[in-house]
């Protein structure tokens, strides 16, 4: 980790917490929604799904987040990726552009595939002239030469994926969030996707993993951080955090 | 103070690409709404047309109420109140419909809301243009007032996005805004002075011309494209100090509640 100490961190996060407030309606009958209306009846829960947690990326890093289903690992990650603000007193410092690559995410189902290259392009910070030159490519890589026309809303969840992927690494995002990435597309694309992650280390880029694929996180990230009831659990050593998940989970 | 303002537009919009995104963005919804239907660009022109038909036959054939030149009259009129009512009604989602947009971090929601209100206005041209051969045809040709237009125009710009941002906003709190302002609307066409006309309305009503800011508007517009007269200033200076008063209450509201928007939603 010498190598990383003194190089300007990617993403800063200081303090950071997340609480939701539940409202939780009743079902719609008369009697509820005047009680609603007066003010009663409404059933707050406050769920604090990230608790003051602090650490930082550094630029070019790959970094893993792990934990079990409900655990704020999500939420963490739209928070680093400023989908979401954090609560008072938390701040989130990030450097460069961002893309959080989810499902669909930052692509609107309603356009084509060229139309979302191109508004995506531009919201990382491309000129239009830049997205022209970089256009064939970028569809070539993911695969969809035959649908360039077609509206999103016909692709398959995996054809989405690959999209959104390859607008991240040939747009140039700095930082590439990968919520469970590599749980949709197939073999091909995965090899394709994993040969770009391990490049893009050298090109500097940061890249933060969220999976449940505890192999991909091993093999390709040497940080992680295994979050626990939206607290830190472990912050470190990739295969350290694996090891002390594992026996969590034994346990 | 001025020199500062315009320099920190100029850094806004072209030092980085964000001129050329809103432009984008712009067309693309433009090419969104009037080219997936047949006919295409034939409904920014088919609307207006077809409702200027139907108040003709109510209210000059049947109930008779003499103004000269009535369909321009209406036109005028009318080419107002749709730009105003696309753009309020066409925005009050958009935080909802446009997600996908701000998820990235480097892209203001300003721009979003640019990006559609720029979409109306290439709507509102296209009617202009007919207003235009319209009036040519009855008889009515630019004048130098038409300059005022822009002012006018511009006065109307800034109330439309001023009112957009005040509903999405409040979208986010109160789902029921939406259908609220569907009421809000339907009230406000009859409400101003668009299907008869401007001075009756004053006098029975004078209070309307003080709390709905069209009416201002549409007779000010009405002077500067029909009469051949400078607009009514004392009129065009309140509506333009309460379209910029929305307008401020819209930037403050966007502010304060628009950074949690993927929270509401």
């Amino acid at each position: 980790m010498e190598n990383t100490n003194n190089t300007t961190p990617a993403i800063l996060l200081k303090n950071v917490s997340k609480t939701f407030v539940l409202n939780e309606k009743k079902s719609g009958s008369l009697k509820s929604i005047f009680k609603q209306l007066l003010g009663r009846g409404k059933n707050k829960k406050k769920l604090k799904a990230v608790d003051s947690i602090n650490f930082s990326i550094q630029k070019g890093e790959n970094f893993g987040i792990i934990g079990r289903n409900g655990s704020g690992k999500s939420t963490l990650v739209k928070i680093m990726s400023g989908a979401f603000i954090p609560d008072k007193g938390g701040e989130v410092v990030r450097n460069g552009t961002s893309m959080l690559l989810n499902l669909g995410v930052g692509m609107s189902h309603e356009l084509t595939a060229r139309q979302n290259v191109y508004v995506s392009g531009s919201a990382l910070g491309l000129k239009i002239k830049e997205i022209d030159e970089r256009f064939d490519q970028i569809i070539q890589f993911a695969e969809l030469e035959e649908f360039v026309d077609s509206k999103v809303k016909y692709f398959s969840s995996g054809m989405i994926q690959r999209l959104s992927f390859s607008i991240a690494v040939n747009a140039g995002a700095d930082i590439m969030f990968l919520d469970e990435v590599f749980a949709v597309g197939d073999a091909k694309f995965k090899a394709k996707a994993i040969k770009v992650m391990e490049e893009s280390w050298i090109n500097g880029r940061t890249i933060i993993m969220v999976s449940h694929s505890l192999s991909n996180i091993k093999k390709y990230c040497k940080r992680a951080l295994y979050l626990k009831n939206g607290k830190i659990a472990f912050l470190g050593d990739a295969k350290e955090a694996i090891e002390l998940y594992n026996q969590d989970n034994e346990a | 103070m001025l020199q500062v303002l315009s320099d920190k537009i100029n850094y806004w919009f072209f030092e980085t690409n964000r001129a050329e995104r809103i432009w984008l963005m712009a067309k693309i919804e433009f090419k969104l709404k009037f080219y997936e239907n047949k006919l295409g660009l034939a409904w920014a022109i088919i609307k207006p047309v077809s409702q200027i038909i139907m108040y003709y036959v109510v209210f000059q054939v049947l109930m008779n109420q003499r103004v000269p030149n009535y369909v321009i009259y209406l036109f005028a009129g009318l080419m107002l109140w749709l730009f105003f009512t696309e753009v309020t009604s066409g925005t009050i989602k958009i935080l909802k419909t446009k997600k996908y947009l701000y998820e990235y971090t480097n892209m203001a929601k300003l721009e979003i809301y640019l990006a559609s209100i720029i979409n109306s206005i290439i709507g509102f041209i296209l009617n202009f243009i007919i207003f235009l051969i319209g009036a040519a045809i009855s008889g009515i040709y630019p004048s130098y007032h038409y300059i005022y237009f822009i002012l006018i125009f511009i006065n109307l710009f800034i109330l439309s996005f001023g009112v957009s941002l005040i509903l999405s906003n409040l979208f986010l709190l109160f789902k029921d805004i939406e259908p609220i302002w569907g009421i809000v609307v339907g009230f406000g066409f009859f409400l101003s002075p668009i299907l008869y006309r401007g001075d009756l309305f004053s006098k029975k009503l004078p209070i309307l011309d003080y709390l709905n800011p069209i009416a201002g508007i549409i007779n000010n517009a009405r002077n500067v494209l029909m009469f051949e007269q400078p607009p009514n200033w004392n009129m065009f200076l309140y509506d333009m100090a309460y379209a910029s008063l929305l307008f401020i209450v819209g930037i403050f509201i966007l502010n304060k509640y628009s950074d949690r928007a993927s929270e509401f939603l």
